[in-house]
């Protein structure tokens, strides 16, 4: 008892013995393979195909035989093989085989010892595997790189499944010599190792191609590929730094260590900083969002530039879909993420204290700052806009800089308007936001002195809040901006327009028509008098 | 140097101009083709002929056209074109040319 197949050839169904279609499909594959996958090739082999459907309805003479496997010795026999075409054509090329084949980077299943990385590394760069494993397992050990870089190569670098494959590893040619031998040698299927010969076909055309083509063509492939390399180099190392240094800063931040450092000499970390700006889980998704969407690309980058150096195949559309996809699904997160955080600014409030004060008349009133009691802390050495964070025994202390402005007073008063300000998700929350803001400055009789930093309040995260204060003076006073104010002093008018940080260590007078900078004379004068 | 080659060689040179006067006047099936260049023992294996009939298509020296068979697959049959022809007797000049000369070789060597 045998088994049967229906094929069809040129349009015309023959019930085929298994041995005979096995042999059937080996001697057609050749045939692919050696005209090639062009148009014309595949005319020809339709050609032949053709033909071979008229010789096995010859056989079967009208009655619906079944093909046999000497039917087919005999078809092959009146066609002739590649190799008789080439004795016939008197081929003046070398025979296929004594060319040296171009090596592909594949992993060796075979002579694996975990993922046959390093056996196909071995392979690819003709040394002993085990010298390769012994480099990996050194830069495992001094930083962990071997690590990562198997990983990387192991789940990028295709296994060398087909016998074509395997030739392909190894520097062999691929052609239907080399690939008997070797499914003769591992005894594997030989189905498989025929199959993606004819898959191969198109890869041959074109090396016959460059072979043909002229030594101004060599030169060009070999500068093209010289540039490809050298993308494929850079993209390797810039992907490979990038995810180390990326993975060190973000996910083990994140993930297993927590206390990992902003700077070196710092007492922060990132994760709880982070917090200090926006909720918990924000910071848990938006660095787990944010992970993806810099990793992925980075990981996309050592990926090509792996496979423009070692020109290894891989048809791991699946992986590459779904990277695209999580790419896209951790974009999205991320933006719900940043709306739902965006919401907690979505109101404000402000509250407006005003104070009047009495100062010594006649007299020029001077404007300093405390010292800065949060100077000595170590603090977050972020560029944060009128914001920062310091630690004071191990806790961080949320600090804003107040911004000062001096108007004229509309009455003969001297007052201190401190407005609150900050936002929130309701206005009652942001409400509660200006309750927890603390602030203070000093009024003697001819001083004012103010904090540089208000407070955020114990327990608050960071919503924009604001403290302004305006100094209300009557026409005729007169103020001295001392230098410390400059961290604090913004956008005074003046008559004159001097900018703020050119406005300290002068005195001013309220004119009629705005703040007037006292001329060194009248100073002088002044001094003389007192 | 194998005596086998160098047959192949030659016979490779004047097969074309074969396959051309075997199409001339009428067109012809494949399987027609091969019958009459195998009788006249100018090709072993059938396989050959389909590459050349190709390459000569494409080249514009020969133009085919499907004609329906009762038994079997639709064939090509071929025939010349202008091209061919002009081409064709082209080689029967050089053919008859190469006959002479080494006629007159054999001959000055009797």
């Amino acid at each position: 008892m045998k088994k049967t197949f229906t094929i069809n050839i040129s349009g015309t169904i023959f019930h085929i013995e298994e041995d005979a279609y096995e042999k059937l499909q080996v001697y057609l594959n050749k045939l692919k393979n050696h005209f090639g996958s062009e148009p014309e090739g595949r005319e020809i082999v339709a050609d032949i195909e053709n033909r071979i459907c008229e010789l096995f309805l010859d056989k079967s003479k009208g009655e619906n035989k079944v093909v046999v496997i000497e039917w087919v010795d005999e078809v092959i026999a009146i066609m002739g093989t590649p190799e008789d075409f080439i004795e016939q054509e008197g081929n003046e090329e070398p025979l296929p085989g004594s060319v040296k084949g171009k090596r592909r980077l594949y992993r060796d299943a075979d002579n694996k010892v975990i993922g046959g990385v390093c056996s196909g590394l071995g392979a690819y760069f003709n040394i002993d595997p085990v010298v390769v494993r012994i480099l990996f397992v050194v830069l495992l050990l001094i930083n962990g790189i071997g690590l990562i870089a198997y990983l990387v190569l192991w789940i990028a670098v295709p296994k060398a499944v087909t016998t074509a494959q395997r030739l392909e590893m190894r520097g062999k040619e691929i052609n239907i010599s080399n690939i008997e031998r070797s499914v003769r040698d591992e005894g594997t299927d030989e189905k498989r190792g025929v199959q993606s010969v004819a898959d191969s076909a198109g890869a041959k055309g074109r090396e016959k191609a460059a072979r043909e083509g002229g030594t101004g063509y060599d030169l060009l492939k070999g500068l093209v590929k010289a540039t490809v390399i050298a993308i494929g180099i850079f993209l390797i190392l810039f992907g490979f730094m990038g995810l180390l240094g990326f993975i060190s800063s973000l996910v083990i931040g994140q993930t297993f260590l927590s206390d990992w450092p902003l700077a070196i000499d710092s007492d922060f970390h990132l994760y709880g900083t982070l917090t200090q700006f926006v909720s918990q889980s924000t910071v848990t998704w938006g660095l787990i969002c944010v992970g993806f969407l810099i990793g992925i690309p980075l990981l996309a980058m050592l990926y090509v530039g792996t496979k423009l150096v070692f020109g290894y195949k891989s048809n791991n559309a699946a992986i590459g879909l779904g990277m695209v996809g999580v790419w896209l699904l951790a974009l999205v997160v991320l933006l719900v993420v940043g709306t739902r955080e965006i919401s907690n600014f979505r109101d404000n409030s402000s509250l407006s204290t005003s104070e009047t004060i009495y100062p010594a008349a006649g007299k020029t009133m001077k404007i300093s700052l405390t010292e800065d009691k949060y100077n000595g802390y170590k603090d977050l050495d972020w560029d944060l806009d009128r914001f920062k964070v310091v630690s004071v025994d191990g806790r961080n202390i949320l600090l804003g800089k107040p911004r000062l402005d001096i108007e004229k007073s509309s009455t003969h008063d001297c007052v201190v308007v401190v407005k609150k300000q900050s936002r929130g998700k309701s206005r009652d929350e942001a409400n509660n936001r200006i309750q927890n803001i603390v602030y203070h400055y000093q009024v003697t009789d001819s001083t004012l002195v103010f904090d540089p930093w208000f407070q955020l309040g114990s327990n608050e995260s960071w919503k924009n809040q604001k403290v302004d204060i305006t100094l209300k003076i009557p026409e005729g006073m007169s103020v001295y901006l001392d230098e410390s104010v400059d961290r604090i002093i913004y956008g005074i008018a003046n008559v004159s327009n001097t900018w703020d940080h050119d406005m300290i260590g002068k005195t001013w007078v309220m004119q009629p028509e705005g703040l007037t900078m006292k001329d060194s004379l009248d100073v002088r004068r002044d001094f003389l008098q007192q | 140097m194998k005596i086998e080659n160098t047959k192949a060689q030659m016979r490779k040179g004047v097969l074309e101009y074969c396959i051309l006067l075997v199409l001339d006047g009428k067109p012809l099936y494949a399987s027609d083709i091969i019958q009459e260049l195998k009788e006249a023992k100018m090709i072993v294996v059938e396989g050959t002929l389909y590459p050349l009939l190709t390459r000569l298509k494409n080249d514009g020296l020969l133009t085919y056209k499907w004609e329906e068979s009762t038994q079997g697959p639709p064939r090509k049959y071929y025939a010349l074109t202008e091209e061919g022809k002009a081409f064709l007797n082209e080689l029967h000049e050089s053919w008859l040319e190469l006959v002479e000369a080494v006629a007159k070789i054999k001959n000055h060597q009797a």
